[in-house]
């Protein structure tokens, strides 16, 4: 396997020929924040617009995710204009997310907490105008609970139920901002063919989908 | 690849082409009377269609044997419907605004007696001395037409029209030349993509052909969704055949065996005639196996866009040809060499296909010597809005904004002043008064905050609120993102969410700041075109009309007096006549009474919904209602 | 050439019938079929939707295509449509609802007898567009895209139908009118009126 080795943050590090920045930063332990990234996915969504990174000799800050590794690259993860789109992403994300999480079960281990951490910023916008969606929750499985007012359209669910168990239960639905994961005509989960593995709930990396209590 | 034959490509093309020639004589010379009536969806919409049945009916009546066309849009849209007249021993005259009654008269007066009723003319096609020609007009000097130039003059659904007029000599000439020749010509010409971004087409060509992976595809961008454009549509209905020609050169010069036509389904007319053009283009084998008799074989199909503005994007476009959601990629891989299905792919807008034929056939320094260092050729453009001759206006790039507006559409009706004019939809911006006489290119435009996008130019006099207008396109943008990323998606939402608070008066100041830093965020971030230009009809506003911004948030005032929440409709009474009753009548929520003692009329604000038909009811000679703003300047009923 | 080896690549595979169970995705809404005592209505549909879907090959880029068929044929994309579609084209139900909520050409509800599409196209906007989709609103009595309880007319905008020098534009049932104010949008409901209290007469 032939390797490229490169710069993050000003650490020299190696990765396998073609890899993205992404995956070359997150091996060494560098963190990137991240939400839409799935390694082995034929597509990258390159949806979420957190990983944006700025690399030497070019003018725009690039998402690590999309960026391919080449020999000698320099790459900065906290480079000023890089961190000012993510913020605004993150803060973007956060506008329409209902921010209750005394109340979540993702509470601890939800990834929108670790970005804010990593990026210095609130949970609690103030820049934005709060949009929330008010859609219902579905609690008709009889193993997880889905709460699409905190979902950040990431499709990490969407990817393992089709490509990974080969169910296909869930997909993006509508368009813009009304855009949602769902199923066939807006079915409760469990009359959709749902086969209540749960592989869904352990990728989600917000608290849109939980375990229910035992 | 290779076209063999080409002895026989030139002997098959001329005999068609002699055929479709003795057709067209037939028609032009054939002794009697043409009339043409323009029957596109503009034309159709003010009532061509009730016109081409009523010349029918009289020249039955008269027992008149003439033949009727049913030709396309010949870009003078605010005379439709328009009819011409090619009487033997007159020129081939204009009717404007001919309406049934008018039509009846012009078949007695003109075509069977001899009085070619001036007072309905709009001009002659050709120069005479009898009337003015479309020559004569001040907008003569400025325009250029070479993609438009059959539109109106031949009858679409007629593939001998075409031929008789030049069509297909290019893609006959073509078969006859190397692959690499033709693409080395249209890189010569230094031809633009007319889609928007202006991508050069020869370069797209070439890395096409060089890609791997078969078979190869050439898409014709028709999705023409850009609020305001109409060009493509016009093409579309008024000469299709000039888009195929286009298509199959193209797809000669890359190598491809299959070309997709993407039409909005918002435009039938359109989706009809590429559909007649198809069938009667493989009629002719001039589409399929063995194009002419040579090696070259190209099939095209129609699809039909489902309405998402988003699918202009070659990313979705494809998406949505594959059967998914129109929802855009991440580039590279670039169409070129990774498209539809996952094979090199050309996707070219309407304008830039109908140019190739005329770079094939003229060569790449005649198309060359027209227009800009940098841009090409000529520029269509979809004038509407506040300006008196609405309608499909084609100059060399490199013409000023204000020879377009104020000579080609012969400026702002009503006296109004000019404020300012939006150029690119969606994607972009508001031009003032300053920026008129920028040359037109590709360029100079992006320079000025603006884009060329697809064409649609929308005229804006002192009656349009920029603010408005800004936040008319964020709802748009917004209404039409796809959703996929989140800049789009929330970015552009949290923006119009800021604008609609302007318009209602309950912006902040402060808010103008972070409007712009989103709006720069939004433009950086995005993934794909539709984000990174959305922001642009504001940035545009706030750089060259910030005051007026500050007029709603400071004032609570709309000073063009067109924000609903911002304005009052009053009756002056010293100036309302007591005894007329015209706004009582036409107000349609009966808003409106006279007053309880004295004899003139008031407007219940409670109940009044702005929508202005008062004022238009209102005689001239009183003129009595006005609009205030903001609204608590009108006074209290006494 | 290895004959042998081309001839393999050109074997003809055999049609997969539409019933066997045996697709990726099909089970689910067997099962749901099954489950489901299926009205007169929705076995016509089913049907109908058959038909249509007879005239064409079974990959997916026909998806689109096919919805604009079915839709042109029943007026709206009913839920058996779409569940005949998916197992026809052999995909996930999920992703032919996800293309009809994409696009706005497509419809889940019957329409009216009569549509009315407002413009909402630049020029049409700023020549009062927006107040001509009010003058509907409120005369209608409903929102866009609803349609009124009887079923008469339905409500919509459309982003551009290219007419904009007739600003501002509302399609009554597919044809363009120009010039439509709230004054004209009475008239043209006084028209429909007329019209159909003609009707009323010649039938009785």
């Amino acid at each position: 396997m032939k390797t490229v080795s490169l710069t993050i943050d000003g650490e020299k590090v190696t990765a396998r020929q073609g890899e993205k920045v992404l995956w070359a930063a997150l091996d060494n332990g560098i963190y990137i924040p991240n939400l839409c990234a799935l390694r082995d996915a034929s597509e990258i969504p390159a949806a979420c617009r957190l990983c944006f990174v700025e690399v030497e000799g070019k003018e725009q800050p690039v998402t690590a995710c999309t960026e391919t590794v080449e020999p000698g690259m320099v790459v900065n993860t906290r480079g000023p204009s890089a961190l000012r789109l993510a913020r605004t992403a993150f803060e973007l994300l956060m506008s329409s997310h209902p921010v209750d999480c005394a109340h979540c079960p993702a509470n601890g281990s939800c990834e929108l907490q670790k970005i804010a951490h990593h990026l210095g910023t609130k949970l609690k916008t103030r820049r934005f105008r709060k949009l929330l969606r008010e859609l219902p929750v579905d609690s008709s499985s009889p193993v997880f609970i889905y709460d699409p007012n905190k979902c950040v359209l990431c499709g990490r669910c969407i990817w393992i139920c089709r490509e990974r168990l080969g169910i296909g239960v869930l997909g993006f639905a509508h368009r813009g901002f009304e855009r949602v994961v769902t199923t066939f005509a807006d079915e409760p989960i469990a009359e959709s063919g749902c086969r209540d593995c749960g592989e869904c709930v352990v990728v989600c990396p917000t608290g849109a989908l939980t375990f229910k209590e035992q | 690849m290779k076209a063999t034959g080409f002895q026989s490509v030139a002997s098959t093309f001329r005999e068609i082409k002699s055929r479709a020639e003795s057709q067209w004589r037939g028609l032009r010379d054939g002794g009697k009377s043409v009339i043409m009536v323009g029957a596109a969806t503009c034309g159709r919409a003010a009532g061509a269609l009730e016109v081409l049945q009523a010349i029918k009916r009289e020249l039955k009546k008269q027992k008149l044997d003439c033949p009727v066309v049913e030709v396309g849009c010949m870009g003078h849209c605010y005379a439709e419907p328009i009819v011409t007249i090619s009487k033997p021993g007159y020129p081939p005259i204009c009717y404007r605004h001919v309406n049934p009654v008018i039509a009846e008269r012009l078949v007695r007066e003109f075509i069977l007696g001899d009085d070619p009723c001036l007072e309905f003319v709009l001009a002659a096609l050709e120069e005479n001395d009898l009337v003015p020609s479309f020559s004569d007009f001040p907008r003569a000097k400025f325009e250029k037409k070479v993609i438009l130039k059959n539109c109106g003059h031949i009858d679409p659904e007629q593939i001998e029209h075409y031929i008789a007029n030049g069509g297909y000599s290019a893609l006959a000439k073509a078969l006859q030349m190397q692959p690499e020749e033709i693409i080395d010509e249209v890189k010569r010409s230094g031809l633009r993509g007319r889609g928007g971004a202006g991508f050069p087409t020869g370069q797209k060509w070439e890395i096409c052909r060089n890609a791997l992976g078969k078979p190869k595809y050439v898409i014709c961008n028709g999705d023409e969704g850009d609020p305001g454009a109409f060009m493509d549509r016009a093409i579309l209905e008024s000469d299709p055949h000039s888009v195929l020609e286009g298509m199959l050169i193209a797809g000669y010069a890359i190598g491809a065996r299959y070309g997709y036509i993407y039409v909005r389904a918002e435009y039938p007319l359109a989706v009809r005639r590429a559909r007649i053009a198809l069938r009667q283009a493989r009629k002719l084998n001039l589409l399929g196996r063995n194009i002419l008799g040579s090696d070259f074989s190209f099939d095209i199909k129609l699809f039909q866009g489902s309405g998402a503005f988003v699918c202009g994007e070659e990313t979705a476009l494809i998406a949505s040809l594959e059967g998914e959601p129109g929802i855009p990629c991440y580039r590279p891989p670039y169409p070129a060499t990774n498209g539809l299905y996952g094979k090199p792919t050309v996707i070219n807008n309407v304008k830039t296909l109908v140019s190739i034929s005329h770079i094939v056939q003229n060569g790449a320094e005649w198309f060359a010597s027209v227009g800009t260092e940098r841009s090409k050729g000529t520029a269509v453009f979809a004038l509407a809005g506040k300006v008196i001759n609405t309608g499909l206006a084609e100059v060399p790039m490199g013409t000023t904004l204000r020879q377009v507006i104020f000579d080609v559409g012969s400026g702002i009706p009503g006296g109004k002043r000019f404020k300012a004019v939006q150029i690119g939809g969606p994607s972009g911006g508001c031009l003032p008064e300053s920026a008129l006489d920028l040359p037109i290119d590709f360029d100079s435009l992006t320079d000025a905050g603006a884009m060329m996008g697809s064409g649609g130019m929308i005229v804006l006099d002192e009656d349009d609120c920029m603010v408005e207008i800004s936040r008319y396109f964020l709802e748009f943008t917004q209404r039409e993102s796809c959703g996929k990323c989140t800049f789009c998606r929330l970015g552009t939402k949290q923006m119009l969410e800021v604008l609609a608070e302007i318009t209602k008066g309950k912006g902040k100041i402060e808010d103008l700041d972070m409007l712009s830093q989103l709006a720069e965020d939004i433009k950086a971030g995005s993934l794909c075109g539709l984000g990174k230009t959305a922001p642009n009809p504001v940035l545009s506003t706030l750089r060259y009309f910030r005051d007026e911004y500050e007029a709603h948030i400071k004032e609570g005032r709309c000073p063009a007096l067109m924000c609903q929440e911002l304005i009052a409709y009053y009756i002056v009474p010293e100036k309302c006549e007591r005894s007329c009753d015209a706004c009582v009548g036409t107000c349609t929520v009966e808003a409106i009474s006279s007053h309880p003692k004295k004899r003139y009329k008031i407007i219940d604000q409670e109940k009044c919904v702005k929508c202005g038909t008062c004022v238009t009811s209102c005689p001239p000679q009183y003129n009595a209602i006005v609009k205030l703003s903001p609204p608590g300047q009108v006074p209290a009923s006494k | 050439m290895d004959t042998l080896g081309s001839r393999a690549v050109f074997v003809k595979l055999p049609q997969r019938p539409a019933d066997n169970g045996l697709h990726r995705y099909a089970h689910y809404h067997i099962i749901q079929l099954a489950a489901m005592v299926m009205t007169e209505e929705q076995a016509k549909v089913k049907q109908q939707t058959k038909r249509i879907l007879n005239r064409f090959g079974r990959k997916r880029g026909n998806l689109i295509p096919v919805l604009q068929k079915v839709q042109g044929k029943l007026g709206y994309l009913p839920r058996e449509a779409m569940l005949e579609i998916a197992e026809f084209l052999d995909i996930p139900e999920i992703d032919v609802y996800s293309v009809v909520t994409f696009y706005n050409q497509f419809r889940l509800n019957p329409p009216g007898r009569h549509s009315i599409r407002v413009c909402l196209g630049t020029a049409c906007h700023m020549k009062g567009g927006y107040i001509t989709l009010d003058a509907w609103k409120r005369r209608l009595e409903i929102d866009r895209g609803q349609t009124t309880p009887d079923r008469e007319f339905d409500l919509d905008t459309v982003a551009c139908v290219g007419c904009c020098v007739m600003a501002p534009v509302t399609v009554v049932d597919n044809k363009p009118q120009g010039k439509v104010e709230p004054t004209k949008v009475d008239g043209i409901l006084l028209s429909f009126k007329l019209e159909k209290e003609r009707q009323g007469e010649e039938s009785r």
